[in-house]
């Protein structure tokens, strides 16, 4: 279990996240949402080791993150960035590799297990035949196949994803989604992604956590936490919220663009 | 075939390069005749001379030394250029272009003004300098040029000008206020004189054997860098020590080829680049075979000074700049449409 703890986070002096808690079980997917500048990415950032952490704890099954080196913690979580053009002449093979380093000797050499893994990954991200194809000539939605199976050669309990379909059109979207939650599944990975779409969201995650201006709001089941006045306070745009007629899931629309053309 | 066997090709290539950099000279001397001088000095073979011989001695004494001093200094620069412009992910970084090898200059022409004695003792103290000079101003351009974690093209180059520029100015002053021979040390700068004699090769072998080992076993560092400092500590780099060990084994590098050879430009942005194009940006394999294809340029380039104004000769730097000048204009045009960045 990922328990995090009354996370506080401050670039300079000004207070970014402010005593943030929630805990991910193993095979659950936790969303972050809320509005631009809300401290999602820096949430993320923060669990990945990259950005201080002013007060509170990140710990894993008791073991404290803030003690662990670099190596240790890519053990334990792989990233999956935002989505952006890639460059670097690296074949798609080389790159899902890196995800190998933290296992590598100290020249960077790569076992007959570590290509296993790497397989293995490509596999799992659609991408066996893309292998030595170069990544800077991929479309932006193979890319993010690449960085997600780089994340996975990471072969981590965590996995966390920074608004990973951003630019992604909805083939792509649902395509990178779909992967994530069947690994989540199968390999009872812990998985937090910061997303913009709360639609995908309410299809997508079994837990919801709601920013607003880097303090918690909401934390629950996406029908729990995406209720009318909540969402529409967080975002301060009138929101009209219905229910997906098969699953029930919550489809959310905002109400401004009616009301602002009428 | 070329691009299946980069380091059979490579090989080639500096043992062409090598070859001729010993026969050509004011007398010609045929391969041939060379690999039997040079097998005459393996122990337990004897072969009849039937050469003239001043041939074993010109080979022995002047061209063999000077041709691996150029191998070595070409070699250096095109390794620790390839270095570089993996840690600041930047194509243009070149030791020459940055002003590391200014600073080098600087610190080799001040070590050479303290009056060391010009012996092989005095020499191993010659790169110390240029290391000092080095490692001071990569920290400096690199301090000068970063913006938000990144190093723009156009704030490294403008840093590394200005601060090559003062460094040389530095040294400019060095040399007219002490009795160093100004001619011996201009040429220096324009990297003219590589030193003869095997006492530089002596001096320079180890520091450039550490150099340039440490230098191969940094590839991987490197090709995780270029997704960025951020994601390579997710992937489990400890980055910071990575940084500060390729900056400090690539200035050394850079170092002691400066010490010995003076300040060449261009080789460290060539080179890499060349065998980027042709064989991919896998750092793991670009620094060992800069190593290699540095060192045959560099040849070349020497041999061009050697023959394009005969019976005297250009300083290499020129040769280098004459064709690296309009190569770096080329690269600043691919890199505005990000094709290998």
């Amino acid at each position: 279990m990922l328990k995090i703890d009354s996370l506080t986070v401050a670039y300079d002096d000004k207070v970014v996240l402010q005593n943030v808690s929630f805990d991910v079980q193993p095979g659950e997917i936790l969303a972050l949402i809320g509005p631009n500048g809300t401290g999602k990415s820096t949430l993320i950032r923060a669990l990945s080791g990259v950005v201080p952490i002013a007060s509170g704890q990140v710990s894993i099954d008791g073991q404290n993150l803030s003690e662990l080196s670099a190596n240790q913690r890519a053990k334990i979580m792989a990233v999956v960035p935002q989505a952006r053009q890639l460059g670097g002449a690296f074949s798609v093979e080389q790159a899902v590799m890196m995800g190998r380093t933290p296992y590598l000797n100290w020249i960077g050499q790569e076992s007959e297990s570590d290509k296993a893994v790497v397989r293995l990954a490509l596999e799992q991200t659609n991408l066996t035949g893309f292998a030595d194809r170069q990544i800077a000539q991929l479309s932006g939605g193979e890319q993010q196949r690449v960085l997600l199976a780089r994340a996975l050669s990471q072969s981590t309990p965590v996995l966390l994803l920074d608004e990973p379909t951003n630019h992604l059109d909805l083939q792509h979207q649902t395509n990178l989604l779909s992967i994530v939650k069947r690994l989540a599944k199968e390999k009872e990975l812990i998985v937090i992604v910061a997303m913009h779409d709360l639609n995908l969201v309410s299809f997508f995650a079994d837990k919801v956590a709601l920013l607003v201006n880097g303090e918690l709001r909401g934390l629950g089941t996406p029908e729990k936490v995406m209720q009318k006045d909540a969402i529409s306070a967080a975002y301060q745009t009138p929101v009209e919220i219905i229910q997906h007629p098969v699953t029930g899931a919550p489809i959310i629309f905002p109400q401004g663009i009616l009301e602002q053309s009428e | 075939m070329i691009r299946q066997r980069p380091f059979l090709v490579n090989i080639i290539i500096l043992l062409i390069a090598f070859t001729f950099s010993i026969a050509l000279g004011a007398v010609f001397i045929h391969p041939s005749t060379i690999l039997r001088i040079l097998a005459d000095q393996i122990p337990g073979i004897n072969i009849t001379p039937d050469w003239p011989n001043s041939f074993s001695a010109i080979i022995l004494a002047v061209r063999l030394p000077r041709t691996v001093l150029v191998l070595l200094t070409g070699a250096a620069l095109a390794s620790s250029g390839a270095a570089y412009q993996g840690l600041f992910r930047n194509p243009l970084a070149d030791p020459y272009l940055i002003g590391v090898a200014s600073g080098a200059g600087l610190g080799a022409i001040f070590a050479m003004s303290l009056r060391w004695p010009m012996n092989l003792f005095g020499f191993y103290f010659i790169p110390v300098g240029a290391f000092i000079g080095a490692i001071l101003t990569v920290v400096l351009v690199y301090s000068l040029a970063r913006v938000n974690g990144l190093v723009p093209l156009t704030t490294l180059i403008l840093a590394g000008v200005a601060v090559g520029a003062f460094a040389s100015a530095l040294t400019s002053f060095l040399m007219l206020r002490s009795d160093l021979q100004l001619h011996r040390a201009i040429s220096f700068l324009l990297g003219g004189s590589p030193m003869t004699g095997w006492d530089p090769v002596i001096a320079a072998l180890p520091y450039m054997v550490i150099g340039m080992g440490l230098l191969s076993v940094s590839g991987h560092a490197l090709n995780i860098l270029q997704f960025g400092e951020e994601e390579a500590k997710q992937m489990g780099l400890n980055v910071g020590r990575a940084k500060i060990f390729i900056i400090i084994v690539a200035s050394l590098t850079t170092a002691v080829a400066v010490a010995f050879s003076g300040v060449i430009g261009f080789i460290g942005l060539i080179v890499p680049h060349t065998i980027r194009i042709i064989w991919g940006a896998d750092y793991r394999r670009l620094i060992s075979l800069s190593i290699l294809g540095g060192g045959s340029a560099l040849l070349f380039a020497d041999m061009l000074a050697r023959i394009l104004i005969a019976p005297s000769s250009l300083p290499v730097g020129i040769v280098t700049a004459l064709a690296g000048a309009p190569f770096f204009l080329w690269i600043l045009r691919q890199a505005k449409r990000e094709v290998f960045w």
